[in-house]
Formats: C-alpha cells, structure tokens, sequence
C-alpha cells in the first residue's frame, strides 16, 4: 500500500451514544495521569533551566533568570556544540536526501527476478542494531582516517538512517505512477534529469519525510558520537553534555541548572521541527508498518 | 536484455549500496571474524592479533555474568518494550481514538505529551530521570512522595530495573500509539454502522471488528520495538551504568563496556556476534510475518 493511499476515513463514524458520567470521569482521569507522568519530567527541564539556583526537583524559580544560559556560551562553548551539531545534522540530512531519492526511485522501478530480495536485504540491514557493530565501525574509521573528522561522523550517520529511509521512500515512488517519467523520457531527458524535475516533485512529501528524520536522528544520535570525538573543537551537543555532567564536582555540586538550559537548547529544536511537521512524519512512519 | 534494461537503476543504487556495505555489512562480518582473534584495543595484541578460534565464545558462555546480563536483556525487553510500550501504546491509541470520536479535546493533550516524550533526544531522556529518581532532591522523592506524606524511596538502588523499564517506557511509548492510532483511523466506518444496525453493542463491534482489523500488525510492531529495544543502552547507561552491580546491565552495555573499558575486541566482538545472531532470528520472523501481509 502506498503512503499516500491511506485517508483517514473514519472521521465520519457518527460519535457513539452520549457518554456516562462515569466514564467521562474515568477517561479523563486516565488522561491527567498520562499526562503528569509524561509532562513533569518537562516541566523540571523548563524550570530548572530558568532557576539561577535548580535543584533536581520540580520548583518554581525565585526569580527567573537566563544566567544558565549565559554560562553554558562563556564557560562550555556551548556555540561551538551547536554549530558542529546543525553542521553533521545538516551535511547528513543533504547526503540522506540525495543517496535515498536515487536509491529509492531506483529500487522502485527495478526490473528483476530477485528485487523482492534486495527489499528484504534492505529490511534486514534496518533491524540490525548499532551496538553491535560500534566495535568494527570504531576499528574502521580508525582506520580510514574517520575518527574525530566531520566527515566520519557524516557518513556514518547518513548510512545509519539508510536503510529505513530507502525503504519508506520506495513506498513514495511506488506511489507515482509511472506515465509521468515515460513521458519525459519521450522527450528526450535522461533518467536522472527526470527523476529530479518529474518525479520528485510528485513525491515532494516523502523527500520531506526523510529530509526531517535524517536530520532529527543525526540530531539526537549519541552512541557515534561519543565513541569517534574525543576533540574538544568537535564536539557536538550530547558531548558537551556529558562534559557538564563530568565535570560535577562532588554529589550536592550537580550543575543542574547548566544542564537543564542545554537540554532545553538540544530539545526545542527537535521538538519544533517535530511538531511544525508531525502530519507528515506521523504518516511517512504509518506507511513503514504496512511497507511490503 | 536484464542489465541494460536496469542499468541506470543500478547504478542509481551505488552511493546507498556503498554506504551500507562499509558501515553495516562489513562491520558485522568484521565483527564476525574478530570473534575469533583475541584483538584489542591497546597492548601487544592490538599489533598482532592472533587467530584463537572459538575461545571467546567459550569464555562467554561459561562466564556467570553473562548469563545474568542475558536474564536482565530479557527482563528489559519484556518489561520496557512488550508490557511496557507495547501495552501502554496500544491502551493509549485505543483510548484516544474512542476519546476523539467524543471530542473530547483532553485527548489531543495526552497525544502530545506522550509524543514530546519520544521525540526528545534519547540522552535528555536518560538525564531527565536522573533527576526525577534522585534520592535526596528527585521530583519523585521530593515532590510527589513527599506531598502524600511518604518516606523516601531510593529508586534507583532498591528498584533499579523497575526504575530503568519505566525511564524506556516513557521514552518509547509514543511510536506503538502511532501506529495503532493509524491502523484504528483506517477501519472502514461501514463496517460499525453494519454492527450497529445489526444491534452490535460498543463491546461487541470491539471484539467483532477492531481487534481483527489490528491483529495483523500487532506482530510487527512487536517486533519491531522488540528488535529496537534490545540494542539500546544510551538511557540505562545514563542512569545506573548498568548498577548496582550488574544489576541492569543489559548486553548492549555489557558489549560497549567489554570493548571501550577493559578494551579487549575479540570479547567484546563475540558479544556483539551474539546479539547479531539473536538480532537475526528476529528479523527472520519478522520478515516472514511482513510478507505473510503482502
């Protein structure tokens, strides 16, 4: 089924009879407790990143200052993490968009007896987790050179994100029909200029999809992170993250509020690119559960 | 002719194709081979690894630890992924769709909240809870046990399991209510209004018609966070570092550890061949029931 078929139809189921007061008070009461349970933690975040004096526990600030944040530019660089981090989340999101479109469109409109196989392959690669191959991938950027270079961390990312990526764009380009290119074709452009000026634009959501999840997953990702950088010029957020919680002096000396403002600075971002696009993100990961 | 026909598409498939095979076929055959050498990082045989055969894994296999890491990998899953995320996801998608048709605006709050949980970066989840569990000055000792009068409760040393299961629930619940939430806005409406004109009660067109209509995914996507799940460690790292003890020491830390703090490749590789292994069989199963579907 392709992405783009699905409608939400049932919208138009006429509501069920009233409710009882009973069970309006028993949903409503389930949730409140969802929403406690998954907001507080937030709620400490946002306070304690404003609270010249944090503690770990949720508390109104006495008087709400951005002294956390001007601490975190002076005394951690913090600039330098934001920028290396936008630099790897955008370089990685460009090579994602680029080596996805080809390969998904690719894969898509190949014509072989054991395609089905190479869909399974790229859904094999997807289910394999990073934490077993971190070793080999230490030992071959080591090798190549990788290590502490924004290159390295660039390419692994983009390949991290590869295979779920091609797979959900093959859904995409499954979904535009295939008269539009032939057409182009027909008048004379080459594969590759009609894949860019025809079909792509049909298939405008799904380069949005994997444009914002190869940016966010590069954003957030960590593990890769903290085994190729040990260089202080490099180092992204999660790492000055970790420096902060390194540098805690004994058990009462947590800098809560440093890293409450850090938090807040690496989450927003995620969270607004998140939320200005959740229609579209939502449906590209309801299309992956019904892919194949 | 079957290569000229594909051969743009071919070569449409190299950059991906070439990135795949450094970074995830290549590691894991290299981690494959590794296994068998008794490589690290540092020290005279980081020069010269030497081909040692099978005794990484045997040293593995009768090491008492990891057994226990084993037990605890499955404790995590089942708990934080199958009961966890999968039913709470699953209760939550069920209970939010219901609530919509009613209209009730609340629903779209609790939405939002489990979904800010999941988009947050991992390592924010992992230090939000150490916060919330703090002995002294935690949300959880501090404010909420406090206010109903209740003692202390040292969280992540008396319960660090429990402790570590409900941080990765509260990270992950959101994608499984995702999915459900789709899968329940794809129920042809016809189907209930034939229900209800047939006199079917709310339970009945419950049991009769949504249930069925989800059945088919439930296996993937329990399997699919099942599979995500196992190879997570950034949250439990953040939180007990596998403490107290080993108590929750789960086998993607324990591989982590092996390899970047006693340093030795070839046992931490074995490790990792063994989750790979295990990884396999899942994704096995998976792609069967995936195209059990099509």
């Amino acid at each position: 089924m392709t992405p783009r078929a699905e409608t939400t139809v049932a919208r138009t189921v006429a509501a069920p009879r009233g409710a009882s007061w009973l069970e309006t008070i028993a949903v409503h009461a389930v949730f409140a407790l969802v929403v406690v349970f998954f907001l507080a933690p937030f709620v400490w975040l946002f306070t304690a990143a404003f609270d010249g004096r944090a503690q770990a526990y949720i508390r109104l600030p006495e008087q709400p200052t951005v002294d956390n944040f001007a601490r975190i530019f002076t005394e951690h660089d913090f600039a330098r993490a934001l920028g290396n981090s936008v630099l790897v989340a955008g370089a990685t999101m460009l090579l994602d968009v680029v080596a996805v479109s080809l390969a998904g469109y690719s894969l898509s409109r190949l014509d072989l007896r054991f395609k089905s196989w190479i869909t399974y392959a790229v859904l094999l690669l997807q289910t394999m987790p990073l934490s077993a191959t971190m070793v080999p991938i230490y030992g071959l950027a080591q090798a190549l050179g990788l290590r502490n270079s924004y290159l390295g961390l660039i390419l692994i990312h983009a390949a991290i994100e590869l295979p779920f990526l091609i797979w959900l764009m093959k859904g995409f380009f499954d979904g535009v029909p295939r008269y539009l290119e032939e057409a182009a074709w027909l008048d004379g452009r080459s594969k590759l200029r009609a894949l860019i000026e025809i079909v792509l634009p049909v298939a405008r959501n799904g380069i949005g999809v994997v444009a914002g999840l190869s940016f966010l997953a590069a954003w957030s990702e960590v593990l890769m992170m903290i085994i190729l950088i040990d260089k202080q010029d490099l180092k992204t957020v999660p790492l000055a993250f970790y420096e902060v919680l390194r540098t805690r002096g004994g058990y009462t000396e947590v800098q809560y509020g440093l890293i409450a403002a850090m938090g807040v600075l690496y989450a927003v971002p995620v969270m607004a690119i998140f939320f200005a696009t959740r229609r579209m993100m939502v449906r590209g990961l309801i299309a992956t559960s019904r892919g194949l | 002719m079957v290569v000229a026909r594909n051969s743009a598409y071919l070569i449409g498939l190299t950059p991906a194709a070439l990135l795949l095979s450094l970074f995830f076929v290549g590691p894991a055959l290299w981690a494959a081979y590794s296994s068998l050498t008794n490589l690290a990082l540092v020290g005279i045989d980081a020069a010269n690894p030497r081909f040692i055969g099978l005794d990484n894994y045997a040293r593995l296999f009768s090491d008492p630890d990891f057994w226990q890491v084993i037990r605890n990998s499955v404790t995590f899953v089942v708990g934080s992924a199958v009961i966890g995320q999968f039913g709470l996801g699953l209760g939550l998608a069920l209970l939010i769709d219901h609530a919509e048709r009613r209209r009730w605006w609340f629903a779209t709050v609790a939405y939002a909240a489990v979904l800010l949980a999941w988009v947050n970066p991992t390592l924010i989840a992992g230090f939000l809870w150490v916060a919330m569990y703090d002995f002294f000055f935690g949300s959880l000792n501090h404010v909420f046990l406090s206010a109903l009068g209740l003692p202390p409760v040292d969280w992540l040393g008396s319960f660090p399991m429990p402790a570590v299961i409900v941080a990765n629930v509260w990270r992950g619940t959101a994608f499984t209510m995702i999915i459900f939430l789709g899968a329940l806005k794809t129920i042809p409406p016809d189907i209930y209004e034939a229900a209800r004109i047939d006199g079917a009660g709310t339970w009945r067109r419950f049991w009769d018609h949504t249930i069925p209509s989800l059945r088919p995914i439930v296996a993937l996507t329990l399997l699919s966070i099942t599979m995500s799940t196992f190879g997570t460690f950034i949250v439990i790292q953040a939180l007990t570092n596998g403490g107290p003890g080993i108590a929750t020491e789960v086998i993607a830390l324990y591989a982590f550890d092996s390899a970047f703090k006693s340093f030795s490749i070839g046992y931490g590789s074995a490790i990792a061949a063994v989750m790979l292994a295990l990884n396999l069989v899942f994704a096995v199963v998976y792609l069967r029931w995936s195209r059990a579907r099509a």
